[in-house]
């Protein structure tokens, strides 16, 4: 059983639509990296240039959010992990 | 201990009494602040059937009890009354430092009964409040009435006031303090109907907590926490002006009075176009966000505009709702209604009503003053900012809100209306994000999208669970969003603070501040259910049923059209199972009616008698 990665509807958006990916990974940055060899349009509205998380994202696994650990923070088989926008509306 | 409810000023302005008073301990126990203390009050005093703009209603301006303190984002303030767009409850959350300034003279509460009897504006100071004449600032627009009062009464003065939107009575009307505004509902024409001007307060920085030091420890906890999180920097770099890069990407940024979910090339107003005319960032008291961005327009016709904002749904009012890609024209349009005093939802989204009328031929040149309203023309909008300011031609009309402006003409003009119980609808498109627009319909002041905001539609949040946001079941979603709404805002905690980490210390401030032991999460999400219903009691008691629990026919009978994004086709089709479910959850009868049950479970039982023969 893989990690599941949810993706949300702004993300969606540039991957046709596709809104659960399977991958493997042991922590939740490599889950993520996983994602983005899968789907490249990903990387940059999901990591900086530096490899960190751009600061408007949250990571949640298993309905819990990560932060501050989120991408060290260790996933196994049957995880599921939420890709969030902080809130930007008003 | 000494225990700290809070202060009132109350302020009879037909008969010049000032006196002050205490929120009574249960009043402060069951309702904690902020909000609570507006509905719980508003639902004593008021009685049902009045006219908002009469003697009999009351405007109550509060802040909360963490305001004016070094915790971040917790001196925001709210207007409170009964709406003369809506004739709902209503609440109007604004920013700046006006709340922090309210605390310092020692108030969590002002509350404004009868009538001036010649225009008016109040000063208060720690040493007392005055009614002072306000001959010289009556007719002018919020800037020269604000700098005015600070050249009258010196530099640390801040003011709420109103342009003169409020004083013409405007059914959307806003509260306006520095250039932040209490928006939503017409607060502003409430004030102005009562002859007050601006409510002016000159004060220094006292602090007011039953247990200073605690607070203090659990403040530098908040602010730790809240200047490392990612979503905190995130709202710092760009307020919310990208947010239409999103809502447009994912079909819901709606076009032409809500027919199309995004604009045909929307490249034009992307965050990162505005950040070009950025110059700057203001903010709240006592907030690092400072998420206000400030824009100045160089060139073109629209040159020497200058706004704080505007905002994302200020972005969309004046850009989606006629279907322009001018961002200069939207800094432009964004200004005069703050220097007017409006709100710029209701107004644009009644501006792209009268466009669509105007398409439709039900409306024609002679009815408009000549202006023709051609979509993606922007001219018409700017004119019709002005006249409905001052409510001179087609103004008048269009000042009364869509639904009123739908029945005058009829003709069939009605299903062009996008309000619920008339309140326009803001910059989200329910049938792409369904949650999000039954919390429209069934929010406590009409089409609301900050009174249970989904962000699990639109940003993909999982808690307390995922949603699919073409999906009309999540009756507990919507419940959710509303509840936690409703506690965040007794503290007033700004809105976009929820997501940066620290609500696990709000309790803990609050019972700091008040001198109690600590609201536990429970008590917390139980207040919010409380002060909901309440605001439910006090609609139904003014004769609000099921049927204004709908959305706007558009909504549920015409397929949205998203040009390239996914959603095309959707409706909102299931109103009433929706409003079966919700109801159930909130324990409402079929007619929307809290139950006996539920209110006694809450500690409503008073409210039982008034709402009983309402049950039916």
């Amino acid at each position: 059983m893989a990690v599941e990665i949810n993706i949300p509807p702004p993300l969606q958006a540039l991957a046709e639509g596709v809104n659960k990916v399977n991958v493997s990974g042991s922590t939740a940055g490599e889950s993520l990296r996983e994602l983005v060899r899968l789907y490249p349009q990903f990387r940059d509205k999901i990591f900086t240039q530096k490899g960190r998380l751009r600061s408007g994202i949250n990571i949640f696994v298993n309905g819990k959010n990560v932060s501050p650990a989120q991408l060290a923070r260790r996933v196994s088989a049957g995880d599921k992990i939420h890709i969030a926008y902080t809130i930007l509306g008003g | 201990m000494a225990l700290n409810t809070g202060k009132i000023l109350r302020v009879n302005l037909t008969t010049g009494k000032v006196t002050t008073e205490s929120v009574p301990e249960k009043v402060a126990a069951d309702f904690i602040g902020g909000r609570g203390y507006g509905v719980r009050y508003l639902y004593d005093e008021i009685k049902p059937g009045i006219d908002p703009f009469s003697e009999e209603n009351k405007l109550l301006m509060l802040n909360g009890p963490l305001a004016g303190t070094t915790a971040q984002a917790v001196s925001r303030w709210m207007t409170c009354t009964k709406s003369p767009l809506t004739g709902t409850f209503t609440r109007s959350v604004c920013g700046a430092d006006f709340g922090a300034w309210l605390k310092f003279c020692g108030y969590e509460m002002i509350i404004l009964e009868g009538k001036a009897e010649k225009p008016s504006y109040l000063h208060l100071t720690p040493d007392g409040c005055k009614i002072m004449d306000a001959s010289g600032i009556w007719g002018k627009d919020t800037k020269v009435t604000q700098e005015w009062l600070v050249a009258r009464h010196g530099k640390n003065t801040r003011t709420a006031c109103i342009g003169p939107a409020g004083e013409k009575l405007v059914k959307y009307a806003a509260v306006v303090s520095d250039r932040r505004t209490a928006g939503r509902g017409g607060t502003g024409a409430v004030m102005g109907s009562k002859n007050i001007k601006a409510v002016a307060i000159t004060a220094s920085r006292r602090l007011f907590l039953a247990d200073p030091e605690g607070y203090e420890k659990l403040a530098k906890q908040q602010v730790s926490t809240i200047l490392g999180n990612g979503g905190f920097q995130n709202h710092k770099e760009w307020g919310t002006t990208a947010t239409q890069d999103i809502t447009n990407a994912i079909g819901i940024y709606p076009v032409r009075n809500f027919r199309y979910g995004q604009l045909v090339d929307y490249k034009p107003i992307l965050g990162a176009e505005y950040r070009k005319l950025r110059v700057g960032d203001i903010g709240c008291y006592s907030c690092a966000a400072r998420c206000g961005k400030v824009h100045t327009v160089t060139s073109g016709a629209y040159a020497g505009a200058h706004s704080e904002g505007p905002e994302y749904e200020s972005i969309w009012a004046f850009t989606g709702s006629i279907e322009s890609d001018s961002l200069e024209a939207s800094i432009a349009a964004d200004q005069l209604c703050d220097d007017l005093g409006l709100d710029t939802i209701s107004t644009g989204n009644t501006i792209g009503f009268a466009y669509e009328l105007y398409e439709k031929g039900l409306i024609k040149k002679s009815d408009t003053d000549g202006l023709e309203l051609l979509y993606g023309e922007t001219a018409p909008m700017i004119a019709l900012i002005k006249k409905i300011g001052y409510r001179e031609g087609i103004g008048d009309l269009l000042a009364e809100g869509t639904r009123r402006v739908a029945e005058k003409i009829g003709k069939g003009s009605e299903v062009y209306a996008i309000h619920v119980k008339g309140m326009e609808l803001p910059a989200y498109e329910p049938r792409g994000a369904k949650s999000q627009g039954y919390n429209y319909a069934t929010a406590s002041v009409g089409a609301s999208h900050c009174y249970g905001y989904a962000a699990q539609d639109i940003f993909g949040a999982p808690f307390p669970h995922p949603t699919d946001r073409f999906d009309e079941g999540n009756a507990d979603i919507v419940i959710f969003n509303q509840n936690e709404t409703a506690w965040h805002e007794c503290g007033i905690a700004c809105a976009f603070s929820g997501g940066w980490g620290w609500m696990d210390i709000f309790g803990k401030l609050l019972a700091a501040a008040r001198g109690i032991d600590a609201y536990a999460g429970a008590e917390l999400e139980k207040a919010g259910d409380r002060l909901f219903n309440l605001e439910r009691a006090f609609n139904v008691r003014e004769g609000f049923k099921r049927k204004d629990d709908y959305l706007p026919t558009r909504i549920r009978t015409e397929p949205l059209h998203t040009r390239k994004a996914k959603g095309e086709g959707q409706m909102v089709s299931h109103n009433d199972a929706f409003l079966d479910k919700y109801y159930g959850l909130r324990g409402w009868t079929k007619q929307g009616v809290p139950t006996s049950k539920k209110l006694k479970e809450l500690g409503l039982g008073f409210a039982i008698k008034d709402i009983t023969a309402k049950r039916k």
